[in-house]
């Protein structure tokens, strides 16, 4: 659960959000005769607003829109001016909440809660060659109501979602590593002694063990590599499907799968090792039977 | 023990490296699936206990927000819950009110603090101490006033049951001052079912919280979660629709709809259960399907030698068939507590994930959506057998024994 100070903003920024969203059609719809000001009157100074493209596409908002924004439910709040859209960086820690954003200026949002002159956070910067933590420190020292944390310690305390969710992917990752090299391994072994008779025939004509187990083991280097880039591409073009469908789910621009080198590399290297190692064990048990009894005699 | 099963065992038996590595390899993809239908059917069964935990069956919070997911409140609660309460088809109605209190001179600045009546509260249970006074008990006269926080509360701020400390509400960090406090005593320890276990938290009477608030919270609520008489869904619903209809500046939220909320939150799991799941029963079925394809052809002059002695297309058709059940069935009496294990791991490994209940799992054993996978992989391995066992069942027999014999 966050922090109630670090929920404020957000939370009142989607409580007036909602509150804008119904009311922007109407007024909108309006145009500028029912708004524009009566003769003698100074026109009325709608502040300007951003908010997200997703609201905005929701919504059908675009700059120069008129909507309505209040801190609760049921007030009647501000008539503001979409100023911007914005779009919403990929931040995984949002991808499943289906809120909308917006932005106001910081007086603006402190008068539609009541807040006078309350802030949940703010950034501090200090000068070159001053220590952080010597900042902190004397921050902390005199704080009453607050405390100062350094920006590093924030972001590994946020990042702490995506730490677990990596932390579950590489066990899973774990996992289907190990079913996959066990269905390699099978299948290594199972081609290589299908072919009994084949080494039996090659023994007795004469050609060395040596040069037997070094074909076999080449053969499965290159079944296994050959079997990597292959699966790379049908890993690859599910990546595509994947991000297709979950961006369009989450209409984010978040990548969700992505075959990056390391890992093309990763997996060929495990295949390759797994296919020799394979290949090298199935040929020394072959070589080792005498051909005969190899060919069932 | 039937001469077809002895055949079928003789035959595994015959290639035990081989038949150790398919049960290995099908033990792995039956752990997976297990443990993706365990992730898939887990969060939700979770999820509805949790909610269920004290039988509250709705969640009434501000218009168009969740229960605790925004700063919002109810203002006006005490005629709405006393408009619930009249309510013949409402057995009980537990009004909380949550926010952060700070502590001054203490280890850790503030504290998530929890507004509710002891007497109906259904947000923790007491595990050690007493509990904190309901409104009828003379609350406000207790001096200092009785709290029940969670493990992590005594353990962050060092203190134990018994020990008094001040809250206050209202700072002015310019001033340095908080404009009303309350000096309370650590009077139990609870645990608390919707807070995070990394949360400290504290539960105080809703009116005390109130007071401390000020004049602007005197009336106001958070959330509060209503009991229906009758548990069935339709009379739950009739509840909530009673609601929705008389109480306009409120939600109304059924455990069902709670739930959806939540899956569709956490629906990134399920996709990736269903995928992983199918990718498990295609290996399982791969890995049978290639076993038996490659055994077949191995025996074709064996079979072909069955066929001849007058052994039926369908006993060669059974006894193949049968080898590939022997196969899935060990495999998946492996995967079975090789899944439980790896459940178990993943487990800890999500429930690290920061803002969850302590008491929620995203892997839980359901017996009936366990068995239905294993036995769907079952089946898939089986008849992943049923073409190479064709296969052997149509051998022409004497050219299949003339090759054996010359090779």
């Amino acid at each position: 659960m966050e922090s109630i100070p670090v929920r404020l903003i957000r939370m009142a920024a989607v409580v007036v959000a909602l509150a804008a969203a119904p009311l922007s059609a109407p007024l909108a719809a309006q145009g500028d005769t029912a708004l524009s000001p009566t003769y003698g009157r100074t026109p009325p100074a709608y502040r300007g607003i951003a908010i997200d493209a997703r609201m905005a596409e929701d919504f059908g908002l675009r700059p120069g829109s008129l909507a309505r924004l209040s801190g609760k439910p049921g007030e009647t709040g501000d008539t503001v001016r979409i100023a911007a859209v914005f779009e919403r960086k990929a931040d995984p820690a949002e991808v499943a909440r289906r809120e909308y954003r917006i932005r106001t200026h910081l007086d603006h949002l402190q008068g539609l809660l009541g807040l006078d002159d309350r802030v949940d956070r703010f950034a501090v910067g200090v000068p070159d060659g001053v220590p952080v933590d010597s900042a902190v420190a004397r921050i902390n020292h005199v704080a009453f109501g607050f405390r100062a944390h350094k920006s590093a310690d924030v972001a590994v305390q946020s990042s702490r979602t995506f730490r677990v969710v990596e932390r579950f992917h590489r066990a899973i990752g774990l996992i289907t590593v190990v079913a996959s090299a066990v269905f390699l391994l099978c299948l290594l072994l199972l081609s290589v002694e299908e072919r009994r008779r084949d080494i039996a025939a090659l023994r007795l004509m004469g050609i060395a063990q040596g040069t037997i187990i070094r074909s076999i083991v080449i053969e499965a280097a290159v079944v296994s590599v050959i079997g990597s880039v292959i699966g790379a591409g049908i890993g690859w073009v599910s990546s595509l499907i994947v991000n297709a469908h979950f961006q369009q789910v989450y209409r984010t621009p978040l990548l969700f799968a992505l075959l990056t080198p390391e890992i093309f590399a990763f997996a060929t290297l495990t295949s390759l090792v797994l296919g020799i190692g394979a290949g090298a064990a199935a040929a020394w048990r072959l070589v080792r039977t005498p051909p005969l009894t190899l060919l069932g005699r | 023990m039937s001469m077809r099963t002895t055949l079928a065992l003789a035959t595994l038996r015959r290639h035990p490296a081989r038949t150790v590595l398919a049960v290995l390899g099908i033990a792995v993809a039956a752990a997976l699936l297990l443990d993706m239908v365990m992730l898939a059917t887990g969060m939700r069964e979770s999820f509805r206990s949790l909610l269920l935990t004290r039988g509250y069956q709705l969640r009434v919070s501000p218009k168009g927000t969740l229960p605790f997911d925004s700063e919002a409140t109810i203002d006006g609660a005490t005629a709405i819950v006393e408009a619930l309460r009249a309510n013949p088809d409402i057995k009980a109605v537990s009004p909380s009110l949550g926010t952060t209190l700070a502590l001054p001179s203490q280890a850790f600045p503030s504290v998530f603090t929890l507004g509710l009546e002891a007497d109906v509260q259904g947000d923790y249970v007491l595990e050690a101490g007493r509990d904190m006074p309901g409104p009828r008990n003379g609350a406000a006269a207790a001096i200092p006033l009785p709290a029940v926080v969670n493990r992590m509360f005594l353990v962050r701020s060092g203190r134990k049951l018994g020990d008094t400390l001040t809250v206050a509400a209202g700072i002015d960090a310019q001033l340095r001052t908080t404009a009303r406090s309350r000096v309370v005593v650590l009077a139990g320890e609870g645990r608390f079912f919707y807070v995070p276990a990394e949360t400290p938290v504290m539960a105080l009477p809703l009116q005390e919280v109130r007071t401390l608030l000020g004049a602007e919270y005197r009336d106001r609520i958070s959330l509060a979660m209503a009991e229906s008489r009758k548990g069935d869904s339709v009379s739950v619903e009739a509840v909530r629709s009673w609601i929705a209809a008389s109480q306009p500046r409120v939600t109304a939220i059924s455990t069902e709809t709670a739930i959806r909320q939540v899956e569709e939150r956490l629906s990134y799991f399920r996709q990736l259960a269903f995928v992983l799941g199918a990718i498990s029963l295609g290996i399982g079925f791969l890995l049978v399907a290639t076993l038996v394809t490659l055994s077949v052809n191995e025996r074709r002059g064996e079979i072909a030698v069955l066929r001849a002695i007058g052994t039926q297309k369908g006993g060669v058709l059974r006894q193949v068939f049968l080898e590939g059940f022997l196969l899935s069935s060990a495999g998946i009496a492996g995967g079975l507590l090789l899944g439980l294990v790896t459940a178990r791991w993943l487990n800890g490994i999500l429930r690290d994930f920061p803002g969850l209940p302590a008491a929620f799992d995203f892997f839980l054993w359901s017996p009936e959506a366990a068995w239905q996978s294993l036995a769907l992989l079952l089946i898939s391995g089986t008849l992943a057998g049923l073409l190479p066992a064709w296969r052997a069942a149509s051998i022409p027999i004497v050219r299949s024994l003339r090759e054996d014999a010359v090779g």
